[in-house]
């Protein structure tokens, strides 16, 4: 209860407890709150003193600072243990049975009063001693904290400014990337009032802010001079465009001029305009057709006004190969590595590749060879470029139509007309050994299927492109130019030849097949005036029907048939003997005779083998083949020749019932021809020899 | 372009050999060597020892000398002592079997009469002539003949020279007196006479007595005391050369074999050959070594038999 009065009367007694507030406050609000907390209650202290004058005031906070703290402490220990000890009276008064109400019990309760009240003094005090001390720290830590916090700011100061300092020793100005003049040469140039020596001879730095003044000049006047060039630049491009304009505005002018002259040309037969163009897209064929070009060309002039050479083919592809090279060889020596694995590559692969390999030029040669009588024979030679060999394809044009003669068929056929020009060229493999490697890399077993596709490469073609290669036989040391130089001349002449030959019996197999044998009028000398055998049928056999045939087989055992003759039968007939003679042609007819070999059925059937004298008839047409060439180029010897057998026959039936005496009854075959003797020699042969002009036969 | 020119010769060479007959053959004096003449008028020597010898190559088998004697085919050769003479065209050469030629007029058979040394050449000119050979003089003409002169044979007994000719009559004449004896038409004989085929002789060959004749007719021998044919050899072809060898008859003619027969009158053995019909029949009795037979005909070939019953070997133009 006491306790609770003495609450009851804080309020009313003012301290100056109100110190201890305030504190509270500063340090509720951190360091840096400083003196002035609570003026009013300063204020109310001060008011209340000077109000109460005459009042006793208790100043607790004066009385602090007098007493001793340890004091004090004691004076604690003594109260607390009067405390206890006057507890422990009561105590034992109240176990002794003494009433609450007694005077012991009330006068100790009221030295515990006394005593309660001394420790709350003692409290207090304690509470403003601990309050005082508090400030002052505070007030310590305060001053402290300012401090601090200058040589916070100074530290940071200083390290600003080392920063600073660091940071401007390290400034590279740009001024150092710039090449300046040396020093001698800008004192020599600058003039005075940049340079100012006086003044920079001493100072570094006047000096180099001079010389960037300097620079800086310089480069401006640089500059102008530069806007200046640049100008008459433009000005100088401009005139050059001008001009240009112009003088493709004269282009179309020259052009009709040249086009003007192309008559001109013509009427002077100097084909200049074409021969430069030719020329122009010359340069794009590969070597061998320029060899061959050039060649052709030289020659047509110089010897053969009936022979002309062209280009043709796609220029521009020309030139795309002949840009940087795309190893084309390379894809077909590095397709593959073995070639077996060639069987398990994809088969559209493998076309490609032969595809490939047998890739032709784009460019190809055109030359056209022209006859007497109109008739033309075009050659396209081809380049084959990974092969490195030259092709040839043919083609007839004439100034008739040849459809006439059944068994002309394979006369004129472009893939056999230019069998065989030189003898055993057959055309149907490649001469170049290498090709063979190079074949078998990508499946193709013989080059012979594709020849219907690209052409003939025939020895001749390699030569007049100047290709030399090493399989053939005799070898002359020329290569290139010289090579095809000296092939030309007889190439082209027996080209034409072949195709003069091939016309020439052309027109005779379509006569020959109207059962009329044509002779001209050169030839009748070597025959009678009468002839009554006739040719009934001349039809063409193909090579396994000719080597069929019973009579043939001494010609076939001798080696004289090759499979690229043409083989024909003649059939002959008078009454009722019929002579049939197989003919085997070589393709170089005339140059070589074609082969006759007979069969004749008359009573019997009989060939050369068994009669002596039908193979005396053979040896008249084969052997005896010189005097019918008939004129020059002795295109007539097949036609000769067939007249002759018919000659032959009449002779032979004739004399034949001549010679066999005792045989009663008509003969059927009545002596017309004069023959001197019907037998000579041991085998008593017939006289197949005709005399002219005296008309009769006789022996050879 | 010389490729060229050498396959035409060799072209032109095989077409004359397909086309080529051989006539007549004729062995050197020393019976070393043999001569062939063929229808193209060229004479080729061959060198029997060399084709003959164990060694043998092709090669051997080839002449060892061939030159052209005549325009026209040489259709006899006959061997003197010296001499290789060859007749063609109506000339005659004589060749040294070391080197000359003379020449003279077509000549069929040629024989040597060596009582007088003379020549007697049967030739087209229906005629036979007599020349002496040291002189070279023609002596005598026998005429008797109506047309061409085949074959020709000499009876060295009797000095008779006989003569078959297209006319189908074989003449006897008497080499002294130069006088036809006998005349013999065998076509007039049945038994021989094949009309079918004519009636020319072609074949003539003489062995003391005996005769052997054919050509169209069959080929019969003959007693030349009778005059009577006594076996008749059913040989289907036309023969061309007949001889008597030891007591068999060989010939040739169409057909291409070589007929063995015997006296009486049978075939014994056809020997097949590579020509298919044969015109001269050689044998080499001169020399034992090369004791051979040969045959030409209508090939370029010349069969060789070492042994007669099968042909050995093929010479060769």
């Amino acid at each position: 209860m006491s306790s609770d009065a003495v609450k009851k009367r804080k309020p009313k007694v003012i301290r100056s407890e109100a110190g201890a507030p305030e504190t509270k406050r500063g340090r509720a609000e951190g360091d840096q709150v400083t003196y002035p907390a609570g003026p009013h209650l300063i204020g109310q202290r001060k008011l209340f003193t000077a109000k109460n004058q005459d009042v006793r005031v208790y100043n607790e906070e004066v009385e602090l600072e007098v007493r001793d703290p340890q004091q004090d402490y004691m004076l604690y220990k003594d109260t607390c243990a009067a405390l206890a000890k006057l507890m422990e009276e009561i105590q034992e008064l109240k176990a002794g049975g003494a009433k609450v109400q007694s005077v012991e019990i009330e006068e100790r309760r009221t030295q515990c009063s006394v005593h309660f009240i001394t420790l709350k003094k003692l409290n207090r005090l304690a509470h403003m001693r601990l309050k005082k001390g508090r400030d002052q720290t505070h007030e310590a830590k305060q001053r402290v904290d300012v401090l601090h916090l200058q040589l916070q700011n100074l530290l940071y100061e200083v390290m600003h400014l080392q920063k600073e300092i660091g940071k401007c020793l390290e400034f590279r100005s740009q001024h150092e990337e710039i090449e300046l003049v040396s020093e001698e040469e800008f004192f020599q140039e600058a003039p005075a009032e940049i340079s100012r020596p006086h003044v920079t001879r001493d100072d570094q730095h006047q000096l180099t802010l001079a010389r960037l003044d300097w620079e800086l000049e310089q480069r401006k006047r640089l500059a102008e001079q530069y806007k200046m060039s640049l100008a008459r630049k433009e000005k100088i491009q401009k005139a050059i465009e001008q001009k240009r304009e112009y003088l493709s505005s004269l282009q179309p002018g020259l052009q009709n001029i040249m086009q003007a002259s192309l008559p001109v040309q013509e009427y002077l037969a100097i084909p200049f305009e074409h021969m430069q163009k030719q020329a122009e897209v010359a340069r794009h064929l590969p070597p061998p057709l320029y060899v061959l070009l050039v060649q052709a060309g030289a020659y047509g002039q110089a010897c053969d006004k009936n022979l002309s050479v062209s280009i043709s083919g796609d220029v521009d592809e020309a030139k795309a190969l002949s840009r940087p090279p795309e190893d084309s060889q390379g894809t077909s020596v590095g397709a593959t590595e073995h070639s077996q694995t060639l069987i398990f590559f994809s088969s559209v692969q493998l076309d490609d590749k032969r595809k490939e390999m047998l890739r032709r030029h784009p460019l190809s040669l055109c030359v056209d060879l022209k006859c007497k009588d109109g008739s033309v024979l075009h050659l396209f030679f081809y380049y084959l470029m990974n092969l490195n060999i030259l092709t040839v394809k043919t083609k007839v044009s004439t100034t008739t139509d040849l459809s006439g003669a059944v068994s002309a068929g394979e006369l004129l056929n472009s893939e056999s007309l230019l069998n065989c020009l030189y003898a055993s060229d057959h055309g149907k493999e490649t001469p170049n050994p290498a090709n063979r490697y190079q074949f078998d890399k990508v499946g193709i077993t013989t080059f012979g299927d594709y020849v219907s596709d690209l052409g003939h490469p025939f020895v001749w073609v390699q030569k007049l492109g100047g290709l030399q290669f090493s399989s053939g036989g005799a070898q002359s040391g020329l290569t290139g130019s010289a090579l095809s130089a000296s092939h030309m001349e007889r190439t082209m002449k027996l080209l034409r030849g072949r195709l003069q030959a091939r016309l020439a019996l052309h027109k005779q197999f379509s006569s020959l097949e109207h059962s009329i044998i044509p002779v001209s009028s050169e030839c009748q000398h070597l025959f009678p005036a009468k002839v009554v055998s006739g040719l009934v049928r001349w039809t063409t056999m193909s090579c396994q029907e000719f080597t069929e045939l019973g009579f043939v087989q001494h010609v076939l055992k001798a080696g004289l048939v090759h499979e690229t003759d043409l083989f024909f039968m003649a059939t002959v007939e008078r009454g009722t003997a019929r002579l049939r003679a197989a003919v085997v042609m070589n393709p170089r007819y005339p140059d070589v005779a074609p082969l006759f070999s007979l069969s004749l059925h008359w009573k019997g059937e009989r060939s050369g083998r068994t009669d002596d004298n039908l193979q005396a008839m053979e040896s008249e047409v084969n052997v005896f083949r010189s005097e019918l060439q008939g004129p020059r180029p002795g295109l007539q010897l097949l036609t000769n020749q067939i007249q002759r057998l018919c000659v032959c026959l009449d002779v032979y039936l004739e004399t034949e019932s001549q010679v066999c005496d005792g045989s009663e009854g008509p003969k059927e075959f009545p002596r017309e021809k004069m023959c001197l003797r019907t037998a000579r020699g041991p085998s008593r042969l017939k006289p197949f020899k005709y005399n002219h002009p005296q008309g009769f036969f006789s022996h050879r | 372009l010389m490729a060229c020119s050498s396959v035409l010769l060799t072209f032109k060479h095989l077409l004359k050999l397909l086309h080529m007959s051989v006539f007549s053959q004729s062995f050197s004096p020393c019976g070393r060597f043999l001569a062939a003449g063929n229808n193209y008028g060229e004479i080729a020597v061959f060198s029997l020892s060399a084709a003959l010898s164990p060694d043998a190559s092709e090669a051997s088998q080839k002449p060892i000398l061939n030159f052209t004697a005549h325009d026209g085919p040489v259709f006899s050769l006959l061997s003197t002592d010296t001499h290789l003479l060859s007749a063609g065209n109506g000339e005659i050469s004589a060749w040294s079997w070391a080197e000359t030629s003379l020449e003279i007029p077509e000549i069929n058979a040629m024989i040597i009469n060596p009582k007088d040394n003379s020549l007697i050449v049967g030739g087209g000119d229906n005629n036979i002539h007599i020349m002496d050979m040291e002189t070279g003089i023609f002596k005598s003409v026998l005429k008797g003949h109506t047309d061409y002169i085949h074959c020709l044979c000499f009876k060295e007994r009797e000095e008779e020279i006989l003569s078959g000719g297209e006319d189908g009559a074989v003449r006897i004449w008497d080499a002294r007196t130069n006088r036809p004896v006998h005349c013999i038409e065998v076509f007039k004989y049945e038994e021989c006479a094949r009309p079918q085929f004519g009636k020319w002789i072609s074949c003539l060959a003489t062995d003391s007595d005996w005769m052997l004749c054919g050509g169209g007719p069959s080929l019969s021998l003959w007693h030349l005391r009778s005059m009577s044919p006594t076996s008749v050899f059913p040989l289907p072809g036309c023969q061309r050369e007949a001889v008597f060898y030891q007591d068999l008859i060989m010939s040739v003619g169409e057909g291409p074999h070589v007929s063995h027969c015997l006296h009486g009158g049978t075939v014994k053995a056809q020997i097949p050959c590579t020509p298919s019909s044969l015109n001269t029949l050689a044998l080499n009795l001169k020399n034992s070594e090369h004791r051979v037979m040969t045959v030409g005909g209508s090939s370029h070939q010349i069969d060789v038999f070492t042994n007669f019953s099968y042909r050995a070997f093929s010479l060769s133009f």
